[in-house]
């Protein structure tokens, strides 16, 4: 058993090390045991029918049965079936899919990792998490050029706490939602790293981008945050300005980026319920972002609170 | 007998600040509607005649039969439009 709680089964032991290795690394604490059934195989099934979503190399279809979903990567023959109602994803593998198992691991597998958690109620959200130096709990939501990134790392580089700067995953905790987050590197284009003024970092090479590790930033790696402060976030010019957001249009953006609300008709109403109860708990705003932020980081605590 | 609706089975509903939030799960889009679109397609989860709906509105709001039928008329058309109704409206 790893200590993230998600088991792999997989006859082939360089595999299931490599596997186990890259869930230990995430460091999620899901509650409840989940298993990863790899088989390596040259008969893996990537015929999908009624494709219902698409995401950078992975594509989502429906299970036959009308309840769960499959997947399949485009890169090289790797498949996964996910049943609506299991704690355990069968996951095949090709000898091609193995030879680039880093990013078969970080684009497929990761996909597969999300729907999984799904049936333990954790719904993934494109958001990076932070914790103001008052204690309270920050998520930033939007797309790959929203800025999640650089934010994250200028806030861990201002003694925030920081979670992660894309992979959220909401899960109701009582009355509230709580938002637990993977251990992985902020990754920064050139433009951010020259914006931060920081060299070293782990090369991301296959993405175009350096990693860097909120504790190699000067903070510290917050795993849980209970958001009481929703921003979404577009890049400007220069100065960095907030609006508040109706509760209604907030929902609106949250669905835009956890777009796997809308893949399961068993799960969606439970997902969207945790968006909308998380309107409800947090204060939200559309925030431009300025280069007036690297002079004045806190300057997000002045215009959202 | 009069025509009944009833709303599409892949819909999802949530109550936001006195409106609604629709997801269409078949179509992927989202909608909102106004507080009372969002009673009537809660109440549109069975099959409903106009005339119930329209008994429906008028049981929460302070509205004439003339003034709800009208209401439920344009807002059954937009659902119409939007794909919000079951493909088959039983009767």
């Amino acid at each position: 058993m790893t200590a993230a709680g998600v088991r792999v089964r997989c006859a082939d032991s360089g595999v299931r090390a490599a596997l186990e290795a890259w869930i230990d690394g995430l460091r999620l604490e899901a509650p409840a045991e989940l298993m990863l059934e790899v088989a390596v195989t040259q008969d893996v099934p990537t015929e999908l029918a009624d494709v219902v979503f698409e995401q950078p190399g992975v594509r989502f279809a429906r299970h036959p049965e009308g309840r769960g979903l499959r997947l399949a990567w485009d890169e090289a023959p790797a498949a996964a079936e996910v049943p609506a109602d299991a704690t355990l994803a069968s996951v095949w593998l090709s000898p091609a899919a193995v030879e680039r198992l880093e990013r078969c691991t970080r684009v497929f597998l990761m996909a597969v990792l999300v729907v999984l958690l799904r049936r333990i109620g954790w719904f993934h959200l494109h958001a990076a998490t932070a914790i103001d130096p008052h204690g309270r709990g920050w998520l930033v939501a939007g797309n790959a050029e929203a800025g999640k990134s650089t934010t994250a790392a200028l806030l861990a580089a201002s003694g925030w706490r920081v979670g992660t700067d894309d992979a959220a995953f909401l899960e109701r905790h009582g009355e509230r939602i709580v938002v637990h987050t993977c251990h992985a590197p902020i990754a920064l284009r050139q433009g951010g790293r020259r914006l931060l003024a920081k060299a070293g970092g782990i090369a991301l090479p296959a993405r175009g981008k350096v990693g860097f590790w909120p504790e190699d930033l000067g903070g510290v790696w917050a795993p849980l945050v209970d958001p009481e402060i929703i921003i979404f976030t577009s890049v400007g010019d220069t100065r960095t300005a907030a609006e508040p957001l109706p509760r209604s249009a907030a929902v609106a953006e949250l669905v835009r980026w956890s777009a796997w609300v809308m893949l399961e008709l068993d799960l969606a109403q439970r997902h969207l319920d945790v968006l909308t109860r998380l309107t409800h708990q947090a204060r939200c705003y559309r925030v431009t972002l300025g280069s007036d932020l690297f002079a004045r980081p806190n300057r997000l605590i002045e215009l959202a609170t | 007998m009069s025509q009944r609706f009833k709303r599409h089975p892949e819909l999802r509903l949530a109550e936001v600040e006195g409106d609604g939030v629709v997801l269409h799960l078949g179509t992927r889009r989202y909608f909102s509607v106004s507080e009372s679109g969002l009673l009537i397609l809660q109440a549109l989860e069975s099959p409903q005649s106009v005339d119930d709906l329209v008994r429906r509105l008028m049981e929460h709001y302070e509205v004439t039969a003339a003034q709800a039928e009208a209401s439920v008329h344009e807002f059954l058309d937009t659902c119409r439009v939007a794909e919000l109704l079951a493909p088959e409206e039983a009767r």
